[in-house]
């Protein structure tokens, strides 16, 4: 690992240096970029050299996040190695996937985005808000398209960003309809979520279902990431006799505030956001807790299950490229984000242009992306028009199945979620 | 008031945790005047230690614990033989630089063989309660709380009663006085640093029992510890004892009480209350409340 790394750091300084040499070219080509025309085939640019097409992944491959990034990160190599095994975008030119750690740092990812950005055409996955957020100035300025892995809903009006999946906040109003429309109405209805920007964009869509759903909210608390102790939280939860409670976590801390939920004998309707799971709770202790008190928000549908035609496809890409791989939620999400760049990039050579500029054009230019029920199908086109999936599957805890999830309604779309309003930040 | 008592025991089991944290710094402060950053690393090491010999070597979960501590101990002497020594005579800073890279170095390995997955420890305590009227026990706190209580009694007894321990205390006290006694500074150096590795073990272990809870991000609490080991007196055991448990039981209280008190202060006051606590102890008494003070000539 180490190794290879040293390798993709010593191949980008190297392409940053022939980038360096190659500048004036690549800016008369510039000049002439206006001569690309449809159907011809593109010209060598930063991160295409006539065969090969590179594209960046900017995540955290060490450190605490990379229990998510490395699954992701997979994700977008399997896809890119099922696309490439079938001669790669349109038909010809191979997909290479570079990989920078970010370490979960806006300042590293800033910088590693700075070392890959004249070597790749695009970044097929920029991991967390923060991140997101620090190399945002950037893409613009370089006229960059950028894959957050985040499902924050800004990113949906912003140009250089190709988001995919529904927003966060998409999943608390679904969730939350979905509950009140199944036995929750009248019922006491709360909130628990993590003090940054994920656990806001959750918040906000709390706030959204209680207006269009007509019920007050009766608690709303808050916990910091890696807190160890979530008593007082979940005591004053139980005080206010909290039916149902939204929450809004990563899975390092839903151990924790479901363990203690358990030991206070606090068991209301739990819904949470799909990154708060891991399958590991599945085989923890606490499954029987969780199997009847817990439900997530997420898309698609469970892991295997063949009836759906992405799902069928990405296990066996899995099976066939790497099949250590388990069941994970991230290694999903990297493989769509793998499908959105792929669409883009067919778009781009569509239009004979690889540039970052031709790139940015394709992104707008693209209409609809299905996902073949993986993730819901996203319209892309300018951001300002752009309209992601508003369908979410809610699933229950079901140790049976892989990822411990098993589906308890699929493609689930509420009135309130359509009427929600996506804002640049 | 069952609410209050209910606080109040989450809080000491918490503060039981940041009390084995603060008393491996501790430790090691005492014998050596270095603080060592690798300390959260040590800490996860030993809990992935007990887990591989629980989970892949199936030894029952007492003695993986066991076993953990043991190897813990040997590895924390192991490192003050191989590296720390060397670094004998050095500026301090020199040496606190070493620590912060062993930190990166134990990361690094633990993630190396172990991955990224969050993992369940497999201890016997799952989500089993005791009731004792309206306060609800968890097994796992009350053995965490016992194991705290039972370590810090062994180290009165050792510090108070065994030629070592004396030894030990002697050279805190002045390494050139213990050495002019016969005593071998090189041997209490080690002996902290496996006392300190054991300590860190059980306090992983202690962190990583519950819900898929054991992570490589769980050395990050030893920052939180350190507000314990502050308030406390960097060098005293009792002081870090007593710094965990004031920490532990504050800052769950704030949680519990933010809604009515502290509501003023915005959401998760709790987080930054430790703080505050230890600089208002600090402004009180600069050395902490334990801590020896000290005396320089300017």
């Amino acid at each position: 690992m180490r190794s290879s790394r040293m390798w993709a750091a010593a191949a980008a300084a190297a392409m940053l240096g022939v980038a360096g040499c190659g500048g004036a070219d690549s800016e008369e080509g510039g000049s002439g970029g206006s001569a690309a025309k449809e159907g011809e085939a593109p010209k060598t640019v930063p991160g295409f050299d006539g065969n090969k097409i590179r594209v960046g992944a900017l995540s955290p491959l060490s450190g605490p996040v990379a229990v998510i990034g490395k699954p992701l990160t997979n994700g977008n190599q399997v896809f890119f190695d099922a696309l490439n095994k079938q001669g790669g975008i349109a038909g010809k030119y191979k997909v290479k996937l570079v990989q920078e750690d970010t370490q979960y740092k806006p300042d590293v990812a800033v910088q590693r985005y700075n070392r890959l950005k004249n070597d790749v055409v695009a970044f097929t996955q920029i991991l967390g808000t923060p991140s997101v957020l620090a190399v945002l100035p950037q893409l613009k300025r370089d006229k960059i398209v950028g894959a957050p892995a985040s499902l924050d809903a800004f990113w949906v009006r912003e140009p250089n960003l190709l988001p995919v999946g529904g927003p966060y906040q998409g999943q608390a109003i679904n969730g939350l309809d979905y509950y009140v429309k199944n036995g929750g109405e009248g019922k006491r209805i709360c909130s628990l979520s993590q003090d940054d920007a994920y656990g806001e964009a959750g918040k906000e869509g709390v706030d959204f279902a209680a207006e269009k759903l007509e019920f007050k909210l009766a608690s709303a608390q808050k916990f910091k990431q890696a807190d160890k102790d979530v008593t007082g939280q979940i005591q004053a939860l139980a005080k206010a006799k909290c039916d149902a409670v939204f929450l809004t976590s990563l899975p390092s801390d839903s151990g924790t505030i479901w363990g203690t939920a358990a030991k206070l004998g606090f068991a209301p309707r739990w819904i949470a956001q799909s990154p708060a799971w891991i399958d590991e709770l599945g085989a923890s202790p606490l499954k029987e807790y969780l199997a009847k008190t817990v439900w997530i928000v997420a898309e698609g549908t469970e892991w295997g299950d063949d009836s759906v035609a992405g799902m069928k496809q990405m296990v066996a890409d899995v099976e066939q490229f790497d099949p250590k791989q388990d069941p994970d939620y991230y290694f999903s999400f990297g493989y769509v984000q793998g499908k959105a760049m792929a669409a883009v990039l067919e778009k781009a050579v569509e239009l004979g242009d690889l540039s970052h500029e031709g790139v940015l054009k394709a992104s707008e230019e693209l209409g609809e992306v299905a996902f073949d029920g993986l993730f819901g199908d996203y319209t892309y086109g300018a951001a300002d028009e752009r309209k992601p999936p508003t369908q979410s599957t809610i699933f229950k805890v079901d140790t049976a199945k892989p990822y411990a999830l098993g589906t308890l309604e699929k493609d689930y779309e509420s009135d309130a979620v359509k009427e929600f309003e996506y804002k640049a930040r | 008031m069952s609410e209050f008592l209910q606080l109040c025991f989450n809080g000491t089991a918490l503060g039981a945790r940041y009390a084995l944290v603060a008393l491996g710094f501790v430790i090691i402060y005492r014998a050596t005047g270095v603080i060592n950053f690798a300390q959260g690393g040590l800490l996860a090491l030993g809990a992935y230690l007990a887990y591989a010999l629980n989970d892949t070597a199936a030894l029952p979960f007492a003695l993986a614990v066991i076993g953990a501590v043991i190897a813990s101990g040997l590895i924390g002497a192991a490192t003050e033989r191989v590296v720390l020594r060397r670094m004998v005579g050095q500026p301090v800073f020199a040496v606190v630089m070493v620590t912060i890279g062993m930190l990166f170095i134990l990361e690094q390995t633990i993630t190396s063989i172990w991955g990224f997955e969050a993992l369940n420890l497999g201890d016997p305590w799952g989500v089993q309660i005791v009731r004792a009227g309206d306060v609800v026990l968890a097994q796992r706190d009350l053995w965490t709380v016992g194991i705290a209580g039972a370590v810090l009694a062994a180290f009165f007894a050792f510090f108070r009663f065994s030629k070592l321990g004396v030894a030990m205390r002697a050279t805190a006290f002045d390494q050139e006085a213990a050495l002019a006694q016969g005593i071998s500074a090189r041997r209490v150096f080690a002996v902290s640093w496996g006392i300190s590795g054991a300590l860190a073990c059980l306090a992983g272990v202690t962190l990583a029992a519950g819900p898929a809870a054991l992570s490589p991000g769980i050395g990050a609490v030893a920052l939180i510890a350190f507000p314990a080991m502050i308030v406390g007196g960097l060098d005293s055991p009792v002081g870090a004892v007593l710094g965990g448990l004031i920490i532990g039981i504050t800052q769950a209280l704030t949680t519990g009480y933010q809604e009515d008190l502290f509501g003023w202060a915005g959401a998760n006051f709790a987080a930054v209350m430790p703080y505050v606590v230890m600089v208002l102890i600090l402004l009180v008494r600069p050395y902490g409340l334990f801590g020896t003070r000290e005396v320089r000539r300017i």
